[in-house]
């Protein structure tokens, strides 16, 4: 975990550009990409999933239209926005899809009454 | 690790996902309801017409319980998109196999979602759907008996059909006496 990350920061997926990151403290969920720090509520966490999920990447890629280079995605309820090209969000999807992934196992973990991930483990 | 999902809703996503889709069909059923409202009303048939706004009504209804339910619950309901749906019917026959075959969809469909409340163990969804399950019951009901009656109706008794056709019930729905 970086330096900069606070103690109670749970990794719960990291690839090679980014990481997210559980606060139990403040029910967040932190997406570290592109250099900054992002606190999403599981909520908004979600919604931000859906958008980066339904990009259209097939006309990305075969469109020879300026505008269609990159996708601006709006992070809910701040002031703040992500302009990705193509690959970016292939890289940012590989990261959401995989905390999604760890966050269900958390899930089931819990559901059939197992200990929960945990980041001391 | 708290299971953050978990207390934000206790609806899990793909149950979401197939709930907001319903959610477009019923609005969907709503809106061709709503045209053929229209249809029967400029071509004279006043009782069909009252029949079908009232059944435009009644599937915008089905569509919100299930948008509140989503809202209620912590989970997300989206507004979703109607797209055109046809406003010219060649007969009154033609409108009403549309509405047998718009109702089996919605049957076909809430089987279907119940299918994965029972795969993610979503029991109290799965609550919620047996009253879309009855409701399936009577409005295939009442399609296949307007459809008999045009059948058994003579072609030029148009104003008897219209009126019989609007007054289709039913009224001994078995799951209604439980």
């Amino acid at each position: 975990m970086d330096s900069n990350v606070l103690a109670s920061y749970q990794l719960v997926f990291q690839t090679d550009k980014g990481t997210v990151y559980q606060c139990d403290r403040t029910n967040r969920l932190i997406l570290s990409f592109w250099g900054t720090n992002t606190p999403l509520s599981a909520r908004d966490f979600s919604q931000f999933r859906r958008m980066v999920q339904t990009v259209n990447i097939h006309q990305m890629a075969l469109s020879t239209e300026a505008a269609d280079e990159v996708e601006i995605f709006t992070l809910p309820r701040l002031d703040r926005c992500y302009v990705l090209t193509l690959c970016e969000i292939l890289h940012l999807r590989e990261l959401l899809n995989g905390a999604v992934f760890t966050l269900e196992l958390n899930s089931i973990l819990r559901e059939c009454g197992c200990s929960t991930l945990s980041n001391q483990d | 690790m708290k299971d953050l999902e978990r207390l934000r809703t206790l609806i899990k996503e793909p149950v979401e996902l197939v709930l907001n889709q319903q959610i477009q069909m019923e609005l969907i059923s709503s809106s061709k309801y709503l045209a053929m409202a229209g249809w029967c009303d400029r071509n004279g048939y006043d009782n069909s017409a009252g029949f079908f706004y009232k059944q435009s009504e009644e599937e915008r209804n089905h569509a919100m319980k299930l948008f509140h339910y989503l809202c209620d619950q912590g989970a997300t309901a989206y507004t979703p998109e109607v797209p055109a749906v046809t406003q010219e019917f060649d007969s009154l026959r033609a409108v009403f196999e549309t509405v047998l075959e718009q109702e089996i969809a919605v049957t076909d469909s809430i089987n279907r979602i119940i299918g994965v409340c029972r795969r993610e163990g979503d029991y109290a969804t799965e609550e919620l759907l047996k009253w879309y399950v009855k409701e399936q019951v009577e409005e295939e009901y009442i399609a296949r008996r307007c459809l008999e009656l045009i059948d058994q109706i003579p072609a030029d008794q148009v104003y008897y059909l219209d009126t019989k056709l609007a007054s289709v019930t039913y009224d001994k729905n078995p799951f209604e006496n439980e």
